[in-house]
């Protein structure tokens, strides 16, 4: 493991001697540190956007935790989020959780209890990320269908045999099987059922050009 | 087809509810709702059935509206209403109220709610003549028989001539007509003239310009000439206040509207024998042995129409009820009329005495005696005694007794050391010194102080002298026993200081989710740190300066909890206010920790301009703490409706002179101009949930600092509050 992709705990919280005592909990694991005042710090980090998690205070001057926890919603790429607060209740940890938060943990916190929550949360970073890259690959492979690969590939989506689609689009039966083979090929699949699977996780059948001509 | 299988869900879906219904009780009252009758009957049934009855009962009512509703096809869609809406419901007996409630139900009942009996109220004793209702109707009726008010009013003005009957325009005012010609075929001499079916302005005008010799009788009316509706009680107010001659009224209710009186039923008494009758029926008595002689009308009159019309109080009945009457100066402030006079003849007493002291004739002396004798009772009744004090020769005569707890008139004369020896240990030096200032200084002695008598028990003296100006070497003065009013001096303190500390911990309970993360913010870093460094002492290898740095984190941590604490615990401790020097900015600061999380929650940003030349100021610290939260929360709860980033408390100190000033200003809304005088009333909120305690308790802790307390609107928008006060306390 290189130095680069080790991820980030980032550590956000106003109280100096806080901040201090959890990076102290959370230095011996393999992980990068860092620890911070302020959400607008944060906000203001370079590597935010990176690989990593936040252990984020709830009650802060400026931007507190769960605006911190709306804003980065709201941009897309929420970076998982577990909460620590001085004074826990209810209604708020139900508040945190509905917004994706991975944990809400009253301070003081046990050691073990805060790792095992910032590792579930590295954990599903790990995976979005993961499932991003996936889908970012599955969508280049998709935009490199021609227009016709595109139609046959609604056609068959929708279960048409391949004389069916031939006299939709007004081409002979060969041609349709040469396109089905091209869209294997460049999809990567081997089989109907891989390619089905795979269009239905690209939401093929709703995709515009799918128009029926019949 | 499908009526009757609704019906049998309805009717399943009921039962059970039926089962295990209350008893109930229905009353049916033949007016409106806000019949003055018809209130006293509904609140007296239903306060006293279910206090005499030793268990639940449910007490519902219906209002028929007869004064303007009253046809035959309304009655039988009421009848089917109240069937309808009872069905769940287990009434047990039903009230009525009023001759109409009575005629419906007597009609309706077995279409509404057979066989539950009926208990009337209000009913007149006519209406039951002749009608032949069932033997489970029941009540006392009512008699209202206009003859007895007739001859009342007869009787109180001996020179009248002429009776004015007014009646309105509905079916209630023909049946009093008829009673009304009944009662007058037997009242001779008298000139009788009915205005009715006249629009109330008319009537109104002609009572107005009535005669002296005339009297008027009114049982009011629902609906005059003109169609307008009221109740009887409004329409005889009008009447009352517009006749030129006395009115006179055959109802209970009527008392009080400017109607000198007449021979009523109270409704109250009434509706008192109703309930009785209902909770005998509910309690199983059968209603046919239920006796109903009606009850016996009272004379009552209106003392102040009694006045307006200069009736002679002789010519009332000896058993009239007289209502309004204002008692006298003398009934209601006797006692303190006969305080005020002792204490004059024992003023006048005093100086009679003390004249006489400086002379010596044995005439006067005998005079002296006399007066002392007298002023020896009122001494007595107050405990005062006086004295004169020979400075030179330290003798102390006592002139007179302070009744029985003081020195009596014989005593011997007293020395200063023997009266310095009777008061408290506590008090001794105190007073010594006092006494001593004021003979040196030829200044008034003023001073209380306690005795403690040999029995133990502990009491209050003031005393007051002054040195003689042409005989500076004598002192003369007032001893007064003031125990009793310095325990309830004490008490009210006390009383005080409990309700300060009960605001105080309220307040702090407010603040439990800042005051939880004030303590858990260095319990986290204590307890981050410890296991850190349990971690470390695994690792073969030892970093001791990162383990020593680990230590010093948690010390400085464990103190930083232990001072969150102490600060809490002074404010949770119950006590008396103690005056001591310290720092306000101080004080600020400290304060501002304690509801930092909650401001933070709030999304208030707390600005501090404090001076830094302020000097040390003398008072009591907890309880200006307390100000201070108070303020700066109540800040807070102003700017709810404020803009998230204009949220801002600004607390500022400043000296002016030898005086101290803390200000806190918001943001909020301001306080609106007719409330401004009220923010320091006791009880006085305009905050749901507001106990209204806690301006008026920071009021009197400023005023306790000799200082004061004031509020204002800012040009700008929100409130500021200022407390300035003495930097100096007088020890």
């Amino acid at each position: 493991v290189t130095q680069s992709t080790l991820p980030t705990v980032f550590i956000v919280d106003d109280d100096p001697a806080v901040r201090k005592a959890l990076s102290r909990v959370l230095r011996a694991e393999d992980w990068d540190i860092e620890s911070l005042e302020s959400a607008e710090a944060f906000l203001a980090h370079g590597k935010r956007t990176g690989t990593g998690c936040l252990v984020l205070d709830v009650t802060m001057p400026g931007i507190d935790g769960f605006a911190l926890q709306r804003r980065l919603a709201e941009e897309g790429r929420a970076m998982p989020i577990v909460f620590l607060t001085g004074h826990g209740d209810i209604p708020m940890s139900v508040q945190a959780m509905k917004h994706g938060a991975v944990d809400f943990l009253t301070k003081p916190v046990n050691g073990q209890a805060l790792l095992r929550a910032v590792r579930a949360a590295l954990a599903l970073d790990a995976s979005t990320r993961q499932a991003r890259t996936e889908m970012a690959d599955l969508e280049g492979r998709l935009a490199s269908l021609t227009p016709r690969e595109r139609e046959v590939l609604s056609a068959v989506m929708r279960g048409k045999r391949n004389k069916q689609i031939a006299d939709d689009l007004g081409i002979v039966e060969q041609t349709v099987k040469f396109h089905r083979a091209r869209i294997m090929e460049r999809m990567r699949v081997h089989t109907l059922a891989e390619l089905m699977h795979v269009a239905i996780r690209l939401g093929v059948e709703s995709q515009p050009g799918d128009a029926s001509r019949t | 087809m499908h009526a009757l299988p609704a019906a049998f869900a309805v009717a399943l879906t009921l039962l059970p509810s039926l089962a295990g219904a209350t008893e109930g009780v229905l009353i049916v009252h033949s007016n409106q709702r806000i019949t003055p009758a018809g209130v006293v009957i509904e609140n007296t049934i239903r306060s006293a059935v279910p206090s005499a009855l030793a268990r639940p009962v449910e007490i519902f009512s219906e209002y028929l509206d007869t004064e303007w509703a009253s046809t035959e096809a309304l009655a039988g869609l009421q009848a089917e209403y109240v069937r309808q809406k009872y069905l769940a419901r287990d009434i047990r007996v039903i009230v009525v109220s009023g001759p109409q409630a009575l005629r419906f139900t007597a009609r309706h009942r077995d279409a509404m709610l057979p066989g539950v009996p009926v208990v009337h109220v209000a009913v007149p004793k006519d209406e039951l003549e002749g009608a032949n209702y069932a033997s489970d109707i029941v009540g006392r009726p009512l008699d209202i028989d206009p003859a007895p008010t007739l001859e009342l009013a007869r009787h109180v003005h001996p020179d009248a001539t002429r009776l004015v009957v007014v009646l309105g325009a509905g079916e209630r005012d023909r049946i009093w007509e008829e009673r009304i010609r009944r009662a007058t075929q037997r009242l001779a001499g008298l000139d009788v003239e009915y205005f009715k079916n006249l629009p109330t302005a008319e009537i109104v005008r002609r009572l107005g310009s009535l005669e002296k010799n005339t009297i008027v009788f009114t049982p009011g009316y629902f609906v005059d000439g003109a169609g307008v509706l009221r109740t009887p009680r409004q329409a005889v107010e009008v009447l009352a206040s517009a006749s030129a001659a006395p009115v006179y009224v055959p109802l209970d209710t009527f008392i009080g509207t400017g109607a000198v009186g007449g021979f009523v039923t109270p409704y109250e008494a009434q509706s008192r024998e109703g309930a009785d009758i209902v909770v005998k029926l509910l309690n199983g008595t059968l209603p046919s042995t239920i006796p109903a002689a009606p009850a016996v009308p009272t004379p009552m009159v209106d003392w102040r129409a009694v006045r307006r019309f200069g009736i002679d109080e002789r010519r009332l009945p000896s058993d009239a009820v007289i209502r309004f009457r204002e008692p006298t100066a003398w009934d209601k402030y006797g006692w303190e009329i006969a305080a005020g006079a002792a204490i004059v003849l024992l003023q006048a007493v005093l100086i009679l005495a003390l004249l006489m002291q400086r002379r010596s004739g044995r005439h006067m002396a005998t005079e002296l005696e006399a007066s002392q004798a007298r002023m020896t009772l009122a001494a007595r009744a107050v405990r005062l005694s006086s004295w004169i004090w020979d400075v030179a020769r330290d003798r102390i005569e006592v002139t007179q007794g302070a009744g029985r707890h003081g020195a009596r008139a014989e005593d011997p004369p007293m020395t200063l050391p023997e009266v310095l020896a009777m008061a408290h240990p506590a008090d001794r030096t105190r007073v010594a010194r006092a006494v001593a200032d004021a003979v040196d200084s030829n200044t008034e002695l003023d001073i209380e102080y306690r005795i403690q008598r040999r029995s133990g028990e502990v009491r209050w003296l003031a005393v007051r002298g002054r040195t003689e100006k042409d005989a500076p070497q004598r002192m003369m003065g007032v001893t007064l026993d003031i125990t009793e009013r310095k325990s309830a001096e004490l008490q009210a303190e006390r009383d005080r200081a409990a309700l300060t500390h009960m605001t105080r911990v309220s307040m702090m309970g407010q603040l439990s989710a800042s005051i939880a993360h004030q303590l858990n913010q260095p319990l986290a870093a204590i307890l981050g740190n410890a296991e850190a460094a349990r971690k470390m002492l695994d690792h073969e290898r030892l970093d001791l300066a990162e383990l020593k740095d680990i230590c010093d984190d948690i010390v400085t941590e464990d103190n930083r909890a232990a001072e969150v604490i102490r600060r809490l615990g002074a404010l949770y401790k119950r006590g008396e206010m103690t005056f001591a020097p310290l720092d306000l900015n101080d004080l600020v600061r400290e304060t501002l920790d304690l509801v930092r999380t909650e401001l933070m929650t709030r999304h208030v940003v707390a600005v501090t301009e404090l001076d830094d030349a302020l000097p040390v100021v003398d008072g009591g610290r907890v309880q200006l703490q307390q100000v201070l939260l108070n303020l700066i929360l109540n800040a807070a709860d102003a700017m709810e409706r404020t803009a998230p980033d204009e949220r801002t408390v600004t607390i500022r100190t400043e000296v002016d002179g030898t005086r101290v000033q803390l200000c806190i200003v918001d943001r909020g809304t301001g306080i609106a101009p007719d409330a401004i005088k009220h923010v320091f009333d006791a009880f006085w909120s305009t905050k749901t949930g507001g106990m209204g305690i806690g301006l008026a308790i920071c009021h009197s802790i400023i005023t306790a600092h000799r200082g004061c307390l004031t509020v204002s609107n800012n040009p700008d928008g929100g409130a500021t509050f200022c407390a300035g006060w003495p930097v100096r306390q007088a020890a």
